[in-house]
């Protein structure tokens, strides 16, 4: 019976459904986080009786066809990459950013990565780095003893030095925007790496040319939205139930047969 | 020999389709653009041998798949390029076997910056190519007409079409539909686009629920009838046999 697997597939189908909105619940409140969607797509038809086939001789053509679907599919799991609001911290290395773009990470393997998320601190030897130490690029260190840190909207770092008056200019941090940026791939950490779905990276100073700005002192919070979360939850259980109402039902047509007098 | 047997079994059989149906559509409650399909079945008349009038019999047969163009309700997703269509069109989309037609869209850009589906095939432009856009230039707009802009710059237009015969098309999987028929589309005028917007099925999960347990009584139903027919050859053997 078709009817069974056919709702085994929507039972996946909507078990995948609540496995990505819980992730999304689980990082409401992780930095730069943006909300996934899983996307369904229906399975192949089996074609019974071809559409515009014909029934007859004198040319009479079937006007629908006899198809009939054998389920659902996940097509993919895209990524929401709207913007996340804007959170005050007051940290001097707490950068958000307000528009398209994100930071470099230099990798220990070498390799480079991308965050969106701004909770940047400095380590023992005053490179800017993340949270997991892996140091921003390009590389800004910030000397000891540099009081009143600056980062401006276009990502330039100045600090005022002890033993001098004028604020000096430290760095510059810069953005990287991609084609395609739902199509990074994810490496954990709030880490993402250039795929071939994403395109390379194309490298460039905030605010100018379409990246976005640098706000200092803020992070941006997750763009998952606890309501529609919720909701999309209770609509994945009840999918779920419908489903597995249909498995009960093939199952009972079934028996119904199986038990018939001979 | 026994025709209510066959009778019988001939609706068994398609109310076992129909229950594969329903489970198709409960399965796809959840996919953006899909269609609600259900089960056209006929009576067959026909006329056993030696039988006094014409046609005494009707047995029944399922006669094809009728799917409901209906317009599917618009949810708001806030991604740039979900697109959900107001009306009878459908976006077009380049495949590798030809092109097919869709009403789900749920868009993304791929690495060269072409609007793609989430199957990665390209969608088509008014004038039949794909459809770019330079992301650097900031967020696209897309109008109720397609058309895309990148501040004051119009980047391209996406195109719809409508078919006359909707139910000339068919199903391919994935979301897309494959125009069989001789005739072609055009473009659709009175279909807006809402960006920002998707189109859910149009799947009514309490008619199928309903559905779904009248197939399963009538197929209850049915088997009885048999049984019943069942117990009287039984009781005719058992009758007819007996000496005195």
């Amino acid at each position: 019976m078709r009817a069974l697997s056919t709702a085994a597939t929507g039972m996946a189908a909507q078990q995948l459904n609540v496995e990505v909105i819980s992730n999304n619940i689980a990082n409401m409140n992780t930095v730069g986080y943006k909300r996934q969607r899983a996307e369904f797509q229906d399975l192949l038809y089996q074609d019974q009786e071809q559409v515009g086939s014909q029934s007859d001789a004198s040319g009479t053509i079937v006007p629908t066809g006899l198809q009939i679907g054998s389920g659902v599919k996940a097509g993919s799991i895209y990524r929401i990459t709207q913007q996340g609001s804007m959170t005050q911290t007051g940290n001097p290395l707490d950068l958000a950013i307000q528009g398209a773009g994100y930071f470099q990470v230099q990798m220990p393997s070498g390799e480079t990565a991308y965050t969106r998320a701004g909770n940047l601190s400095v380590n023992n030897s005053g490179q800017i780095v993340t949270d997991q130490g892996y140091a921003v690029l390009p590389q800004i260190t910030i000397p000891s003893g540099a009081t009143n840190i600056v980062i401006s909207q276009s990502g330039l770092v100045q600090a005022t030095l002890p033993g001098q008056a004028a604020s000096q200019t430290l760095g510059q941090f810069q953005l990287a925007t991609f084609v395609n940026e739902a199509g990074l791939e994810g490496l954990g950490d709030n880490l993402w790496q250039v795929s071939g779905a994403s395109g390379p990276a194309v490298v460039g100073q905030p605010s100018v040319n379409g990246f976005g700005t640098l706000l200092q002192g803020y992070t941006e919070a997750s763009n998952v939205d606890a309501v529609s979360e919720v909701t999309s939850l209770i609509a994945a259980q009840r999918a779920y139930e419908m489903n597995s109402k249909v498995v009960t039902t093939a199952d009972q047509m079934l028996s119904t047969t199986v038990q018939a007098k001979s | 020999m026994d025709n209510t047997l066959y009778v019988s079994l001939s609706r068994q059989v398609t109310l076992r389709k129909e229950l594969d149906v329903v489970a198709n559509n409960i399965a796809n409650a959840d996919t953006a653009g899909f269609k609600v399909e259900s089960l056209m079945v006929a009576a067959d008349p026909k006329s056993p041998k030696g039988s006094p009038g014409a046609a005494p019999i009707q047995f029944n047969i399922d006669q094809g798949l009728a799917r409901d163009f209906s317009q599917g309700a618009l949810h708001q997703t806030g991604g740039t390029l979900d697109l959900g269509l107001r009306g009878d069109g459908f976006f077009q989309v380049q495949t590798a076997n030809g092109v097919r037609y869709t009403r789900d869209g749920r868009f993304s850009l791929n690495a060269q910056g072409q609007i793609v589906t989430a199957s990665g095939d390209p969608v088509l432009g008014d004038g039949g190519a794909p459809v770019s856009i330079d992301p650097t230039k900031g967020p696209p707009l897309i109008g109720a007409d397609g058309t895309i802009s990148q501040g004051a710059q119009t980047a391209g237009k996406i195109g719809v079409v409508r078919f006359a015969s909707p139910s000339a098309l068919k199903k391919d999987g994935g979301g897309y539909f494959d125009n069989v028929s001789n005739l072609g589309s055009q473009r659709a005028q009175d279909t807006k686009i809402e960006q920002g917007m998707v189109e859910s099925s149009n799947v009514n999960p309490i008619t199928q629920i309903n559905r779904m347990i009248e197939v399963s009584r009538a197929y209850e139903q049915i088997s009885n009838i048999m049984d019943g027919n069942g117990s009287l050859y039984e009781q005719a053997i058992q009758r007819l046999g007996r000496v005195n």
